[in-house]
C-alpha cells in the first residue's frame, strides 16, 4: 500500500450504495438512427429532462453482427402509488409520427459522485459524469511528497494525543505552503488556566510552535516519544465524550480549572489567533502602518523576521534571505515587510488541521468559522463526529465556507505504540 | 416565565449587541439568566480576537465557568447550575454554539432572529433536539423574540460595510497588485 492510499477523501455527500443507487422510471423507445437528431431536438423542446440533466437522452447499443440500436428517453414516467400513468398526451404526436413503441425503464436519479458510481449507473442507462473541480488540493490525489508530509503531520497529532499518559484528542494547525506548524493543542477540558491577558499566550505560543516545527524535520521520521500503557480507554477524548466533563471529580484545590468546551481544535484555533495577533499586531491592515511599526519598534519586528527566515530557508533551501535581513538596508526591510503583509492570512485561510479523532459538531463548526482549508483526521467518531459520521458539515451548502476532509488510515495501535 | 420578562431579558441582550456594534463587531449579544437574574452577558468579539469562534454565547459561558470555579464549585455542581440557566441571544445560536450549549446541558434558549446560514437550533441543524445516539438531552428553544430589532442591527452593520473586516478582504490578491 502506497502512502497515497492511506489518505481517503471524505466526500461532501454520503456516497450511495454503489450497487443500489436511487433510480427513477422513464418512458423510452428504440428509434431509427436516421431520425435520432430530429427526435432529440424535438424532445428537448417539448419534454426537457429538467431534473435529470446527468441522464443522456440516447442509449446506444451495439448488437451482435455490428448492428447499432438507439433508444431515447421520452420523459419521466410519473408514478402515482403503484400505478404508472400513460405517456403524456403532448408526446403522442411525436410517438405516432415516428411510430415509436414506448417502454418503461430505469435511470439513475442523481449525478454520480465518483467514477465507480458512474460506471454502475451506465449499466442502467448512460449518464454523464463530471468529476468535481475543487480548488482544494488533494481531492484528486496527493503527490508522493505531499502524502509524506500529510502522514508526518498526522503522526505528530497522534503523538501529541498520547504524549501525556492520558489519551486525549490533539490538533495540529499547519501552513502547508511553508510546511510549518502554526499551533498545536491537546484537549484542555481538565486543565484550563483562565487567562484573559494576551501576554500570557504570546511567548510560549511562539516558542512551542517553533520548537515543534524544528523537531519536525521532514527528513527525520517521527517517533512516538512516550511509552503509554496499553489499551487505554478513550473516555478523556473530548470530541468522543463531550458530556463526560460533568461526571469528573473536581480538583478544586488545584491551580487549574475545568472547561467543558476546551476541545483540542478550539484551543488550537485560539492559539493560532494569538499567534496572528502577535505576528501582525496592527489590525488596520494598511501597509504604511506596518512599515511605521517596523521602523519604530524593532523589538516587535524581530521575531517576525526570525519566523520569516525560518520559513524562507525551508522553502528555498538556502540562507540568502537571512543574509538580506542582516544587511538591514531599507530596501530589504521594505521587501521583507511586504512579504509579511502578503503572508498574513485571514484567520486560518489556507491552513490545514490534523486531528487524531474526527471532530464533534462544535469543533467542526469552529473550523468552518475559522476558515480552515483541509481537515485530516485519523480515527472516526461514530457517535458525535460531524464530518461524515453523524453530521457532514463539509456538505452543508448554506455555510459560507467549505473545507475538504480526509481520513488518514493510521492503525489504532499507533496510539499504544511504544518506541524507544 | 412571562412574555414580559422574556422581553426584558432580550432587551438586555440587544444592548450587548449594540455594544458589539459600537466596537465594530458583528452585532450579536446575549445574557444568561438563573432564577430570574442575569448572571452573565456576552457579545461578539471575533474581530478583536481574530478568533471567529468568539461568539457572544462563548464569551458569556467563559465568564460563568471562571466565576463558578473560583467560587469552588465542582464540575457536578457546575453541570447542575447550567441545567438551571436560560440563554437570551439576539440571533439563533450557530451550529458551534448550539452544540456547545447542548454539551453544557443548558435548560433553555430564547433567540431573536433566525440564522439561515449557520443556525443550529432548527435552521440548518437541530442540535437542541435530543437524539437516540448520543446522551444529549437537548434544550428547550424559542425563536422570533424581538426579531425585528435584532435584524435591524445586523442590517445596519452590513449595510455600512463591515468596517473591521480585514482590509483588503482578500489580502493576498490585493496586496501583490498595490
Amino acid at each position: 500500500m502506497s502512502n497515497n492510499d492511506l489518505i481517503v477523501h471524505i466526500p461532501d455527500e454520503e456516497p450511495h450504495d454503489l450497487h443500489n443507487q436511487p433510480t427513477v422510471s422513464v418512458f423510452a423507445s428504440s428509434i431509427d438512427p436516421k431520425h435520432a437528431n430530429q427526435i432529440v431536438r424535438r424532445l428537448n423542446q417539448i419534454a426537457p429532462l429538467e431534473n435529470l440533466r446527468h441522464v443522456k437522452r440516447i442509449q446506444k447499443k451495439v448488437l451482435e453482427g455490428g448492428q447499432i440500436q438507439l433508444s431515447v428517453v421520452l420523459c419521466l414516467a410519473y408514478e402515482g402509488g403503484d400505478q404508472l400513468y400513460g405517456v403524456p398526451s403532448h408526446l403522442q404526436e411525436l410517438i405516432n409520427s415516428y411510430q415509436l413503441s414506448p417502454f418503461i425503464t430505469k435511470v439513475c436519479k442523481y449525478e454520480a459522485t465518483s467514477k465507480e458510481e458512474w460506471q454502475e449507473q451506465c449499466k442502467f442507462w448512460p449518464t454523464s459524469y463530471h468529476p468535481r473541480t475543487y480548488s482544494i488540493e488533494g481531492i484528486t490525489g496527493f503527490s508522493k511528497e505531499d502524502s509524506q508530509s500529510v502522514l508526518k503531520f498526522m503522526q505528530s497529532a497522534v503523538e501529541l494525543a498520547t504524549s501525556d499518559g492520558l489519551v486525549v484528542n490533539a490538533a495540529v494547525i499547519v501552513d502547508p505552503s511553508a510546511k510549518q506548524i502554526v499551533s498545536t493543542a491537546r484537549d484542555l477540558v481538565f486543565a484550563w488556566n483562565p487567562c484573559k491577558d494576551d501576554s500570557c499566550y504570546r511567548k510560549p505560543d511562539l516558542f512551542s510552535a517553533q520548537s515543534i516545527s524544528n523537531s519536525l524535520d521532514p527528513e527525520k521520521p517521527l517517533h512516538l516519544s512516550s511509552c503509554n500503557h496499553l489499551k487505554q480507554s478513550y473516555r478523556s477524548v473530548a470530541c468522543l465524550y463531550p458530556w463526560q466533563w460533568a461526571e469528573q471529580q473536581s480538583h478544586s484545590q488545584s491551580s487549574y480549572y475545568c472547561h467543558p468546551l476546551r476541545h483540542a481544535a478550539i484551543v488550537a484555533i485560539e492559539s493560532s489567533a494569538a499567534r496572528d495577533r502577535h505576528l501582525f499586531p496592527n489590525n488596520e491592515g494598511s501597509r504604511e502602518k506596518y512599515l511605521e511599526l517596523d521602523h519604530e519598534s524593532p523589538s516587535t519586528s524581530s521575531p517576525l523576521k526570525r519566523q520569516k527566515t525560518v520559513k524562507d530557508d525551508k522553502l528555498n533551501g538556502h540562507s540568502q534571505t537571512s543574509n538580506h535581513i542582516e544587511d538591514g538596508d531599507k530596501l530589504n526591510i521594505h521587501s521583507q515587510t511586504s512579504d509579511l503583509l502578503s503572508a498574513r492570512p485571514y484567520l486560518c485561510t489556507g491552513y490545514d488541521i490534523y486531528l487524531a479523532w474526527e471532530p464533534c459538531t462544535m469543533c467542526a463548526m469552529a473550523l468552518v468559522h475559522q476558515r480552515i482549508r483541509r481537515i485530516f483526521y485519523a480515527f472516526p467518531n461514530p457517535k458525535t463526529g460531524a464530518l461524515g459520521s453523524v453530521h457532514r458539515l463539509q456538505g452543508e451548502k448554506s455555510l459560507n465556507h467549505h473545507y475538504a476532509v480526509f481520513r488518514v488510515l493510521i492503525p489504532e495501535e499507533a496510539l499504544h505504540k511504544c518506541h524507544t | 416565565m412571562t412574555s414580559q420578562e422574556t422581553h426584558i431579558f432580550m432587551e438586555l441582550a440587544i444592548q450587548q449587541a449594540k455594544l458589539a456594534m459600537g466596537a465594530l463587531e458583528v452585532p450579536v449579544g446575549c445574557v444568561i439568566v438563573e432564577d430570574g437574574k442575569v448572571i452573565a452577558s456576552g457579545r461578539n468579539r471575533t474581530t478583536e480576537t481574530r478568533n471567529a469562534t468568539r461568539h457572544a454565547e462563548m464569551e458569556a459561558i467563559d465568564v460563568l465557568l471562571e466565576q463558578w470555579q473560583k467560587n469552588g464549585l465542582s464540575m457536578t455542581e457546575v453541570a447542575k447550575k447550567f441545567s438551571n440557566c436560560s440563554l437570551y441571544v439576539t440571533c439563533e445560536p450557530c451550529i458551534m454554539c448550539a452544540s456547545a450549549l447542548s454539551n453544557l446541558g443548558i435548560k433553555e434558549v430564547f433567540y431573536g432572529c433566525s440564522n439561515d446560514k449557520f443556525g443550529g437550533c432548527g435552521s440548518i441543524l437541530s442540535l437542541h433536539l435530543s437524539d437516540a445516539v448520543s446522551p444529549n438531552k437537548g434544550f428547550k428553544c424559542a425563536g422570533g423574540i424581538m426579531a425585528e430589532e435584532a435584524v435591524l442591527l445586523l442590517r445596519t452593520f452590513y449595510e455600512q460595510g463591515n468596517p473591521n473586516a480585514p482590509k483588503p478582504h482578500r489580502p493576498l490578491a490585493h496586496q501583490t497588485t498595490t
